[in-house]
């Protein structure tokens, strides 16, 4: 089997043995939801209701008439308690709608009479904006504005690289709902006017790789990619690279290299989304951890509380733990467990005491040019270090600050403990405050 | 439900456990070979030596830090294996005060007063070591200070053998290869065994400390050279490898992280200068001339760096070589 991928990286353990080989379960509906009005890369929504107000599960509760939004959409039926600003995963506050849920039933019920095949490339956009899709793998950019391209699209890339550590959610998507995957892919396809389309497979998921392959088997332009297990595989530019073998130059945007990527959960949403008209009201994640008693991939209704997650799955002591939304390479620690999880959450990890490190002392660099060697955007994160710890922006950015994609590598692999990624992204935010002055 | 707070740190959450202390520590480790051979061949003289470096470069480092107000740093091994590393670079004989000063001066001046651990320019041990001849005077005066309080070793015999290249210049008959590469007493410490220090240098490979390319391009290129000089210069090149610091020097001295490139065509370029510079300094004189090859070409690693600068990602050209597969 030829294995693709790209120059630098680095191998780091991979932890999914706890939830690989877990089918996807149903999580029991939270009591509420707390439902951050935007949850897209673009122009802010608007709330579409107030307290007080009843909702039915899947009715549109924000949007905003701008290109580049995503609207959000009831997860539960129930009661709004609030519209207010909440304290949301990212650590900083956001506007939420904040629903409580009645009696149920949670369910969307699928609309009826819809047929994708005959459906125009407009009327699946449409319908996928109006689902409210965005990219499911963390990027969060609407899904509609990614696959409404005016150039000449000749490949879709499927990411189901999932290079995060701990993660199996989109293994579990693949291996389980390898038929809608590639219904969506065929939809997708139609929107971009692609004719190939390959999907990307790290090979630590050989059932996934053979569930596609039994699915595209009769399928023209499809081809399953089998990739080396290397960190960080399943981000776009170097997927794109392993795959394509195209370069990505900076400031291009994958459709100016002929391809658009989306993320395997992303796919399967516009299936459904063209199909029955489901919004994203709910996702598959992936709740791991060495120590968590019930580990899984769960159908979690967007907006459900971390805390109402973790007591599903009986984690009940956190003390010295940390919680991280997302993988734990990119992945945001939570200290208020009255956060919830988006569209873009791919998963919670709880990482035991034995794995947390409850302050970062660390020294100098040493040169040990660890850094450099496994660096996947091939940059000096060496450099980048010293010269963002002393503040010294210009410096640092001669030293290609802003290619780093924030991946990592060199904070897991620095001898010296040397947290380079706070560093530069402590570093990007001043720059950017200092540019809006 | 009661839940205690989670902690919070910036991503990433996973660590992989090498550090720098570690990697000191394994240096240290690649020593013992070297210093089982020294202590065999030159006895308690010569554990005397080492143990007064350690001792000094600890003192030495805890001072200079007291001194500038900085937590102690003494579990990062950094001070101790330049310590130890300064003994090597000394013949056993060496009056105690003289190794002692090397020390200070490698540790106290060259490391700790650049900045600490990642900021010194030069190799501390090789410029503690060679601070002997860049500032004879001063040895000179400590000698005659402290020339009462050279401990006697009671009836042990030092060999006190001309080294191999001393041998070399007065056109001596030298031992065979196979001795020469066992183990051959005469010299510095660390000279007498090429195989301990190939030891040494395979265990740190294998721990992904160095990359065995930077050593082989130097030794290879000296190799090379000899051979090409053999018809003007007469000296047999396997003896030529065989003898003085060139494997402690290119398996220890040169690529130690701080003091040299960090670049994998950085290396290159680094290793094949020391080469074609300790053959240069050889052929001026019998001063061992690759302590201040390194030393030079220390001076120059900014301007490799900056020489052989990839770039990145996002300027598409040739990947790096050098970057994993």
């Amino acid at each position: 089997m030829e294995v693709k991928t790209f120059q630098g990286g680095a191998h780091i353990p991979h932890y999914k043995v706890y939830t690989e080989a877990k089918p996807i379960e149903k999580l029991a509906d939270p009591p509420e939801v707390i439902i951050p009005l935007s949850q897209h890369l673009g122009a802010p929504n608007k709330p579409l209701v107030k307290e007080g107000d009843k909702v039915k599960v899947g009715q549109k509760i924000g949007d905003s008439d701008e290109y580049i939004s995503a609207p959000v959409h009831a997860s539960i039926s129930g009661t709004v308690k609030a519209v207010e600003p909440r304290l949301i995963y990212t650590g900083g506050e956001a506007e939420c709608v904040v629903i409580e849920a009645d009696g149920g039933p949670h369910e969307f019920s699928p609309e009826e009479n819809r047929d994708p095949e005959k459906m125009s490339k407009e009327e699946l956009i449409e319908a996928i904006r109006e689902a409210g899709l965005v990219g499911m793998g963390g990027a969060a950019f609407p899904t509609h504005a990614n696959i409404n391209q005016k150039k000449d699209i000749d490949t879709l890339l499927l990411n189901g690289a999932e290079c995060e550590p701990f993660l199996t959610c989109d293994h579990r998507v693949m291996v389980e709902q390898a038929e809608k995957l590639v219904a969506g892919a065929e939809i997708i396809m139609r929107c971009i006017g692609a004719t190939k389309c390959f999907i990307g497979i790290e090979v630590n998921k050989p059932d996934a790789i053979k569930a596609v392959e039994e699915k595209i088997s009769d399928k023209k332009g499809f081809e399953v990619v089998p990739l080396e297990v290397k960190y960080p595989q399943g981000f776009k530019s170097h997927l794109i690279k392993a795959v394509t073998g195209r370069d990505v130059p900076r400031g291009a945007r994958s459709a100016d290299l002929g391809c658009i990527v989306r993320n395997v959960g992303t796919t399967i949403a516009a299936y459904e989304a063209a199909a029955y008209g489901k919004p994203l009201i709910e996702r598959v994640l992936t709740v791991s951890g060495p120590e968590v008693p019930k580990p899984g991939n769960y159908l979690v209704k967007v907006g459900a509380p971390v805390y109402h997650i973790l007591q599903e799955c009986r984690v009940d002591d956190l003390e010295n733990s940390k919680v991280v939304l997302g993988g734990p390479m990119t992945g945001l620690a939570q200290i208020d467990l009255n956060t919830s999880i988006v569209k873009s959450t791919t998963g919670i990890v709880v990482l035991p005491p034995e794995m947390v490190e409850e302050e970062i002392t660390y020294k100098d660099c040493v040169r040990c040019g660890k850094c450099v060697e496994h660096c996947p955007m091939w940059l000096y994160p060496n450099e980048i270090s010293i010269y963002t710890e002393a503040e010294d922006y210009e410096a640092a950015q001669e030293w290609d600050l802003d290619d780093c994609i924030e991946c990592g590598i060199c904070a897991y692999i620095c001898p010296s403990y040397r947290p380079i990624v706070h560093f530069v992204q402590r570093a990007k935010a001043d720059i950017q405050k200092m540019q809006k002055k | 439900m009661h839940m205690s707070k989670p902690v919070y740190t910036p991503p990433p959450h996973l660590k992989e456990e090498a550090t720098v202390s570690n990697a000191m520590r394994d240096v240290m480790i690649a020593l013992i070979p070297i210093v089982l051979v020294a202590v065999y061949f030159f006895g308690l003289p010569a554990l005397f030596t080492i143990v007064v470096c350690l001792a000094a470069a600890a003192l030495t480092e805890l001072i200079f830090r007291k001194a500038m107000s900085k937590k102690p740093a003494l579990n990062d091994y950094s001070a101790l294996l330049t310590g130890l590393l300064v003994a090597l670079l000394f013949p056993a004989t060496t009056p105690w005060w003289e190794a002692a000063l090397a020390t200070f001066i490698a540790v106290g001046i060259v490391k700790e007063l650049m900045g600490g651990l990642g900021w010194n320019r030069f190799n501390p041990a090789l410029l503690g070591r060679v601070s002997v001849f860049l500032i004879p005077g001063l040895y000179a005066w400590i000698n005659t200070q402290f020339a009462g309080l050279q401990p006697a070793f009671g009836s042990v015999d030092v060999v006190t053998q001309a080294t191999p290249l001393a041998m070399m210049h007065q056109g001596m008959e030298l031992p065979s290869y196979l001795q020469l590469f066992l183990a051959n007493p005469g010299g510095a410490m660390g000279e007498v065994s090429p195989l301990a220090l190939l030891l040494g240098g395979a265990f740190l490979v294998y721990k992904k400390h160095i990359n065995w390319k930077l050593p082989a391009v130097i030794i290879g290129v000296v190799l090379l050279l000899s051979l090409v000089l053999m018809p003007v210069t007469g000296v047999d090149p396997l003896q030529y490898i065989l003898t003085g610091g060139l494997f402690l020097g290119a398996i220890f001295m040169a690529t130690d992280w701080v003091t040299s490139p960090i670049t994998a065509k950085g290396k290159i370029i680094f290793g094949i200068c020391i080469g074609v510079l300790i053959v240069v300094f050889r052929g001026i004189g019998p001063v061992e001339g690759v302590a201040f090859a390194i030393l030079i070409m220390n001076a120059f690693v900014p301007l490799i760096e900056r020489a052989t600068k990839h770039p990145s990602f996002s300027d598409p050209k040739p990947a790096p070589a050098g970057a994993e597969k």
